[in-house]
């Protein structure tokens, strides 16, 4: 028997230019980097050198999961896609993609922890992974063909339960703004074209195989069902949004929607939602309804169900049935995803007939769906439907695109928001069609320098959202004042970190929030009440670490960081606390490699120092602080010209923010004059190699 | 367990079985006695030649599930492997999900019938009937080793007995015999001691353990089964039923 438990054990190397494949020892080699994003940081580093480009044979793709992948850990169904990074501008840099799905489990059941992918195939082809048996497929008839039928042509010749990650039509043209597809609607952004560019169509995972739990099972038992029984609704809302019976509060920003009267209407007969009291932990999968959260009450007539990842009771993507979408646009009437994915075809528009929650925004969401999904298109957490409101309505299409092809789109349809536009754009983005749609396909950043407009531009809107390197801000002042600033300067896309936001969004009164804050980071000025921040104090600067750490971490372990941490919970006799050790004792059970919180974060904080040292090797540069950790100009401004600090806004002051860096530098043991990790910071977690590294290109502070 | 206390056991189901407001038709009758002579004198004859188990009590209770309530999150197949067994293994659970998950119990064939995530969303639970007599898994296990559990009457897997040859997966029409892999036996749902662990993890309700109720002409089967009942075994059949 494998010393631990947890891990598959082997990771899988494919070089698609050569044909040759071969495993590594996951435990031997990339245990202290636990997997996921470790793994593909590890791997970059290691095997990628600086300057090689997003679409070079040279660059490596690494599908990682970790030791919880698999497992009934509640929220453990993500993969981390590591690669350099198509859209990061003016350079590519390392950076990951996140899909959900059921891909993660059934890697491990194949027996894998990861899959690197190397090299390019010279004609279109498919991986085959099934139980151990690796093949690579020609894919030559799939080629051209939607993310769709490609998955359920591989799952005719695998079988009903493979999961296929395909890309469509965007990755096959080496759109940068591309994503891969798994289980319908699970994607990860910015990786479609990488495997594109590798001749690779798809990755098709079967496995019958186990994941050994090393721990005693009762323990084991008992963790989880202590896990869940923390669990609120999706991004870790622990109370209503409307008052029930049971709850002692309620928000009305919470996702979670269940209450008596509200219906999954288009489940055969309707189910009620009902009071989901959260002791009954038989009724999670209620409490969340993204599609109502997003749409309004209009949605819950069209809800089916809600569907998500393996293992995950919370389901934050809505399955919806809306009957009259197949007559008039010739769509299939059942249709799903979440958030950002469920709204990629309302957000273009500006205006609706009916409004911006009438059944026209909802049935553009549906056209968007079927559209974005198959051709296998990304949205940049938004930026492009951002992005594209802007270009049109200042001009700037009209002026950058030649009057015919500009002509040749319907903008009276767009202007009136008619959906049946997104006909006319989508497959032209996935196809580059034409310069309007080639230009957008690129991302923000590639975008603003081929049409020659300056980033300074976009870093002053307010309203785009625009954070840097070509991506937009990811829960930052707006969710949580200076922790959410310091957490968008650290990526090299958008930061995708929702350790912070699930906190201070999670819909407690800010009094329990800041007993809570306490215990996690010192004292109870680590939180503000939103839109109502106050001068920086070295408390949230141990937030943003810890926030930072915990995303990490959990992208390694394969726990969902858009549900998790679970330091709060909806259970009053708790006084509402969650349990900070709760990835610990997981982790310790499954693998049996016991690690406490503390030792567990070192890890995290390990593999976060790799994928700076791979910023800073890749960028040529340790002027981090002035060169990467930048922060757009509209954080600092106010529409109103309300002052920083008064209530309401979330303008932040710039020497305040000053004072944060200094702070948050400090936390991590980095250099605050160039935002630069020490020597002794590599050393104390194990990485003196890499300082070597960076010393021998000039790059260590 | 004794040839004596099995007798006096299945003399007792018997009893109350004839006891209950249940009323017997003709062929029920003649089944229950039957089964229960050919138990009885099975008992009789031990020590001499083993002969061949046949399974005639029904069990108490069964697990049973609402397709519109599943959300496909399969923490019923990782609840049942995991807490019984130390791992997380959906093709061993004895709830299985993941098989209709993508496209439905027709498969990624199904074009526009579709169920499941890809399909209109429909999420069919296979689950064990524990199927009254004749037991199909039971009957084709040319060892015996799938007996009755003396606290729910499901029909178990007996780890000791069973030598893996897998022929009970053969027998069952709905595929619900599952195999552990690295015991190299086969294993079916034991339905928890009565407490199944899949109806405690379902995060929907989807799933309730009710009394036993017969579901094995209603739910359709999945395949045609192939295995093959031993000579033994069919002779008992004949035995019985030409009564």
């Amino acid at each position: 028997m494998a010393k631990y438990g947890g891990w598959a054990g082997k990771v899988l190397r494919v070089d698609l230019s050569t044909g040759r494949m071969s495993t590594d020892d996951t435990v031997e080699q990339y245990k202290d980097y636990l997997g996921g994003t470790g793994i593909g940081y590890k791997v970059i580093w290691d095997e990628v050198q600086a300057g090689t480009k997003p679409f070079d044979p040279e660059n490596k793709i690494v599908f990682g999961v970790g030791p919880l992948a698999g497992t009934g850990a509640p929220c453990n169904g993500r993969t981390a896609i590591t690669t350099l990074w198509p859209t990061c501008w003016p350079r590519p840099l390392v950076a990951s993609g996140h899909m959900g799905g059921h891909f993660a489990a059934e890697l491990k059941y194949a027996g894998y922890d990861a899959i690197i992918i190397e090299g390019k195939a010279d004609h279109p082809v498919w991986l085959s992974v099934m139980d151990g048996r690796t093949e690579i497929k020609d894919a030559r008839q799939l080629w051209g063909q939607g993310i769709r039928r490609s998955t359920i042509e591989i799952n005719q010749q695998m079988g009903p339960e493979a999961t296929v990650a395909a890309i469509g039509q965007a990755g096959e043209n080496l759109v940068p703004m591309s994503v891969v597809m798994n289980s319908y609607s699970h994607s990860a952004g910015g990786v479609g074209g990488v495997m594109g560019s590798k001749n690779l169509k798809a990755i098709g995972v079967r496995g019958t195989g186990s994941v050994r739990i090393a721990g005693n099972k009762e323990e084991w038992e008992k963790a989880i069902k202590l896990h869940l029984s923390l669990l609120g609704a999706n991004n870790q809302n622990v109370v209503p949004n409307s008052p029930q019976p049971w709850a002692e509060h309620y928000n009305a920003g919470s996702r979670w929607m269940a209450s008596a009267g509200r219906r999954w209407g288009a489940s055969d007969p309707n189910i009620d939602t009902g009071a989901c009291e959260p002791h009954n932990l038989n009724r999670i999968a209620y409490r969340t309804n993204n599609a109502a959260f997003f749409l309004g009450d209009k949605a819950w007539q069209y809800t089916v169900r809600g569907n998500g990842c393996t293992a995950c009771p919370i389901r934050c993507h809505t399955m919806l049935k809306v009957p009259a979408v197949a007559a008039k646009y010739g769509i299939p009437e059942v249709g799903q995803n979440t958030c950002v994915g469920l709204l990629f075809g309302k957000a273009f528009f500006k205006t609706f007939p009916d409004g911006p929650r009438g059944q026209t925004a909802i049935e553009a969401c549906m056209v968007g769906m079927h559209l974005a999904d198959d051709l296998g298109i990304w949205e940049n957490y938004g930026q492009l439907q951002r992005d594209f409101q802007a270009l049109y309505y200042n001009g700037i299409f009209g002026r950058k695109v030649a009057e015919k092809e500009f002509k040749s789109y319907s903008w009276d349809k767009y202007e009136e928001g008619d959906p049946t536009f997104l006909f006319e754009l989508l497959p032209k983005i996935a196809n580059k069609q034409g310069e309007l749609a080639t230009a957008l396909g690129l991302g923000t950043g590639y975008l603003l320098e081929r049409w020659g407009i300056p980033e300074q531009e976009w870093l002053e809107n307010h309203e785009l959202l625009y954070w840097k390197f070509g991506h937009p801000k990811h829960h930052s002042n707006e969710d949580a004042g200076q922790c959410g600033v310091i957490i968008n300067t650290q990526y090299n896309r958008d930061a995708q970190c929702h350790s912070h936001s699930n906190f201070t969004r999670n819909g407690l009164p800010l009094e329990v929030q800041k007993r809570l804050a306490v215990e996690l980071w010192g004292a109870p000025d680590a939180v503000d009440g939103v839109a109502d921040f106050t001068p920086m104090n070295v408390y949230k600067a141990k937030m943003a670490k810890w926030s930072l750490l915990r995303k990490e971490l959990h992208d390694c372990l394969s726990l969902c960081n858009w549900m998790g941490p679970w330091v709060a919970s909806p259970l009053r006799e708790r006084d509402y606390r969650g349990e900070d050790s709760i990835e610990s004792l997981l982790y310790s059970l499954a693998t049996g490699d016991r690690k406490s919180r503390q030792e567990l974060d070192q890890v995290a904080e390990r593999i976060f120092l790799l994928h700076r040292a791979l910023t800073i090797r890749d960028m040529g540069t340790k002027e981090m602080r002035t060169k990467h950790d930048t922060i757009p100009h509209w954080v600092f401004a106010d529409p109103k010209d309300r002052a920083a600090f008064s209530k309401g806004t979330i303008r932040m002051d710039r020497d305040d923010i000053k004072l944060a860096m200094d702070m948050y530098y400090e936390e991590m043991a980095w250099d605050k004059q160039t935002g630069s990790p020490t020597r002794e910071t590599y050393r104390r977690l194990g990485l003196e190699t890499v300082a070597d590294e960076l010393a021998k290109r000039g790059l260590l502070t | 367990m004794s040839g004596e206390y099995q007798k006096h056991q299945v003399l007792e189901k018997a009893l109350n079985f004839t006891n209950s407001s249940h009323s017997l038709s003709r062929r029920e009758f003649l089944i229950m006695t039957g089964g229960i002579i050919v138990a009885v004198s099975a008992l009789e004859a031990r020590g001499a030649k083993e002969p061949p188990l046949i399974i005639v009590d029904q069990a108490e209770g069964l697990v049973i599930a609402d397709a519109t309530q599943c959300v496909g999150c399969r923490r019923c197949e990782l609840a049942c492997t995991e807490f019984n067994d130390g791992k997380a293994s959906p093709t061993m659970a004895r709830i299985k999900i993941g098989r209709n998950l993508n496209f439905g119990p027709k498969g990624p064939y199904a074009g526009l019938r579709a169920q499941g995530n890809w399909g209109n969303g429909l999420i069919i639970q296979d689950l064990c009937k524990q199927c009254p007599h004749p037991v199909p898994c039971a009957n084709a296990c040319p060892n015996d080793a799938i007996v009755v559990s003396p606290s729910t009457g499901a029909r178990v897997v007996d780890p000791n007995k069973c030598t893996g040859c897998k022929m009970c997966q053969r027998a069952c029409p709905w595929e619900m015999m599952s195999f552990d892999s690295d015991t190299n036996k086969a294993t079916k749902c034991f339905l928890c001691e009565g407490n199944p662990k899949c109806v405690e993890a379902c995060p929907s309700g989807a799933l309730s353990y009710v009394a036993w109720r017969d579901l094995t002409d209603k739910v359709p089967p999945r395949v045609v089964p192939t295995a093959v009942v031993s000579p033994e075994k069919a002779q008992t059949c004949i035995d019985c039923h030409k009564k």
